[in-house]
């Protein structure tokens, strides 16, 4: 893999719905060991952006590239699961999808690399906490060079939060990257090193944490 | 494919750990296929008719002889109707309001020009508008067919007794009026006993041609009176039950509804569980996503069309039915089960995929069902648009290739037909499922 080209970009990629600009045209490269944090009020489009370059929505204008071989791994604010299914058979279907060598195997790492529980219970049963690690951990399936996460943390205990950035430190720390959304500057500034920030469907501001003026971040959010 | 099966797998495991809409969405269309039978089988009925009596019938009238039980009489020939006595007025409000279909009026004089046995006494009707109005007329017609041949065989009977005293000679009456005969026999023994001359042989050949002629005169008048009659012989087909007919259409039915259902809510399930995305990002394309509702649509048809099948076929082995093939047909039924579920599978997935929400696009599917089998139902050659609107879509192609993959002879040509409209048609559903199912990402 090629590290002249960056792992994910935005290339002047949109995305309108109907007449509405969900997100105007964005330019926007993650390489490799990066952070990514996107900033931004409910509505900026984050997650439009974050599902543009997960490939689970198609740009209305420009394009996103990705890197030959870098694989993605998305986790939407919403968990996005089969909830007749429980949590070790959403594992093994998506580890399959995945292409997993061992989707059982897979799976039995998953789940308990996420403390979540392995008996046959179908996940719309699972409180919101454990749907969000199944949300997560399907997001790890598939060993992605690049994971999309879109406010990880909203329904995770201190905890869970800390073992989920430990697990994006190892990430990065084996050349991986991550792009995540969030509404807390704590995380900012502990785990990103880069932060884009959009406001109304556009870009306002890409640049490093260091030139990021911590009080930009709240007004933007405000 | 592989993931077409994976998704197919997961659905199916979904469904079973449904059981009570695994046996709604199973017993539902097997129950409208009863109801649909029973409101066919109503289609048959005796629709009422109202009879307005402006001649005051008497309880019996005397025709050519015969004694007729007016009440009796009626009963006796409005096998196919129910008729309802009803004064001119009453008769008239309730055709307005529907309650009767039409209205048989016997006008004043009726029976004295029955009597007279010189014209012909009308009956006059009078019917709803609307379709069931010509079946009626029919009825009223077969009522009235059914009257003229019991006075037939008065006047019938009647004749011949004049014509056994003009062979025979005797006494009897005309108009009322007594009258002896000398009859032919008496005219031949007569001329027999007098002088032979040739004027006397003539007479005698004459007579003797005269005498042939009226021996058969009995069977050529009851020809005349019914150049053709109609004998029933003893019924020996299937019960209603176990006609081809209700086969095909439980079957198609059956399988419409439930493909219909499923292909419509599992697709758009897939979005409401928010996992397009996922899949859509590299995993499983909107293509094989469709196809993969399509697959779970045959599947589920073939599963539950060939237990309807067996069933049948059990109980017309028990019961020592012939005719048909239950069970060397089976392969060419699964053929048409597949085909059948595939097609509207595919029609299903367009619904769903324009719904978006699981909810809506079951509540779609439902209110569509409806239409879509009863245009199904109606003869195209009664109502040719719905025969066109019909053709396509897959209801009515499914009951024609399930009809004559078990009962026709040779059932090739009509089953290649059908089975080409129903690949036809899935494919062009298919696709607009596929263009339609980039609403699910939205």
């Amino acid at each position: 893999m090629t590290r002249a080209t960056p792992l994910l970009a935005a290339r002047g990629a949109g995305r309108r719905f109907g007449h509405r600009d969900a997100l105007e045209p964005v330019e926007l490269e993650i390489w490799d060991g990066e952070a990514v944090a996107l900033v931004g009020p409910n509505g900026a489009g984050k997650s439009t952006l974050l599902a543009l370059l997960a490939g689970a929505l198609e740009a209305s204008v420009g394009s996103i590239e990705r890197r030959k071989g870098a694989r993605v791994g998305w986790a939407p604010q919403r968990p996005a699961q089969y909830g007749r299914l429980s949590a070790r058979e959403n594992l093994e279907l998506f580890a399959k999808l995945e292409g997993e060598h061992d989707p059982q195997g897979a799976a039995a790492r998953l789940l308990r690399e996420f403390e979540l529980p392995g008996e046959p219970e179908p996940s719309a049963n699972l409180s919101v906490g454990n749907r969000q690690r199944l949300n997560l951990a399907i997001a790890q399936l598939g060993a992605p060079h690049v994971l999309l996460l879109d406010e990880p943390t909203a329904a995770l205990d201190p905890p869970q939060r800390a073992r989920l950035w430990r697990r994006v430190a190892d990430l990065r720390a084996a050349g991986g990257s991550v792009v995540f959304a969030t509404q807390n500057i704590e995380e900012v500034e502990q785990v990103a090193d880069r932060v884009a920030a959009l406001r109304e469907g556009r870009l306002v501001y890409a640049g490093s944490i260091d030139d990021y003026d911590r009080t930009d971040v709240e007004s933007l959010s405000a | 494919m592989k993931r077409v099966l994976l998704l197919l797998r997961k659905d199916v495991l979904v469904l079973r750990r449904s059981p009570l809409l695994l046996g709604i969405l199973i017993a539902y269309p097997i129950a409208l296929a009863v109801l649909v039978g029973l409101v066919a089988s109503y289609g048959s009925s005796k629709p009422r008719v109202a009879l307005v009596d402006e001649d005051n019938l008497p309880a019996t009238v005397v025709l050519g002889g015969h004694r007729f039980d007016v009440e009796r009489t009626i009963d006796a020939v409005s096998k196919n109707v129910t008729l309802v006595r009803l004064s001119p007025d009453e008769a008239s409000r309730q055709l307005r309001d529907g309650r009767v279909v039409g209205v048989v009026t016997v006008p004043p004089g009726f029976v004295s020009t029955l009597r007279g046995m010189v014209h012909s006494p009308q009956l006059q009707l009078e019917l709803s508008t609307g379709t069931i109005s010509s079946r009626v007329e029919q009825q009223v017609q077969a009522l009235v067919y059914s009257l003229n041949r019991q006075l037939q065989r008065a006047y019938i009977a009647s004749n011949l007794r004049y014509v056994q005293l003009i062979l025979r000679g005797g006494d009897g009456s005309f108009l009322g009026a007594p009258i002896t005969v000398l009859g032919i026999q008496r005219a031949q023994r007569l001329l027999r006993g007098m002088p032979q001359t040739k004027r006397t042989a003539v007479l005698l050949d004459f007579l003797h041609d005269a005498r042939l002629a009226l021996a058969n005169t009995n069977d050529a008048l009851s020809s005349t009176a019914h150049p053709i009659e109609l004998v029933r012989a003893p019924a020996r087909g299937r019960t209603w039950a176990l006609s081809a007919e209700v086969q095909a259409y439980a079957l198609g039915l059956t399988i419409t509804f439930l493909a219909l259902l499923l292909a419509a809510g599992s697709l758009a399930a897939e979005r409401d569980e928010n996992v397009v995305g996922r899949l859509a990002r590299g995993l499983v394309g909107l293509g094989q996503l469709v196809w993969s509702k399509v697959a779970l649509a045959a599947a589920v048809a073939l599963a539950l069309g060939l237990a309807i099948s067996l069933a049948f076929g059990l109980v017309i082995q028990v019961g020592g039915v012939t005719g048909g093939e239950p069970w060397r047909r089976l392969p060419l039924l699964v053929v048409g089960l597949v085909l059948a579920g595939g097609s509207v599978g595919a029609l299903g997935a367009f619904l769903g995929a324009i719904a978006r929400e699981a909810r809506s696009a079951s509540l779609i599917a439902v209110l569509v069902v409806m239409p879509i089998v009863f245009l199904g139902l109606i003869p195209a050659e009664i109502v040719p648009p719905a025969g066109w609107i019909s053709a396509l879509l897959p209801f009515s192609h499914a009951v024609d290739f399930f009809r004559s993959a078990l009962y026709d002879l040779s059932p090739w040509r009509e089953v290649a037909l059908q089975g080409s409209w129903l690949l036809v048609l899935g494919a062009v559903f298919g696709g607009l499922a596929r263009v339609g199912a980039r609403r699910l990402l939205a």
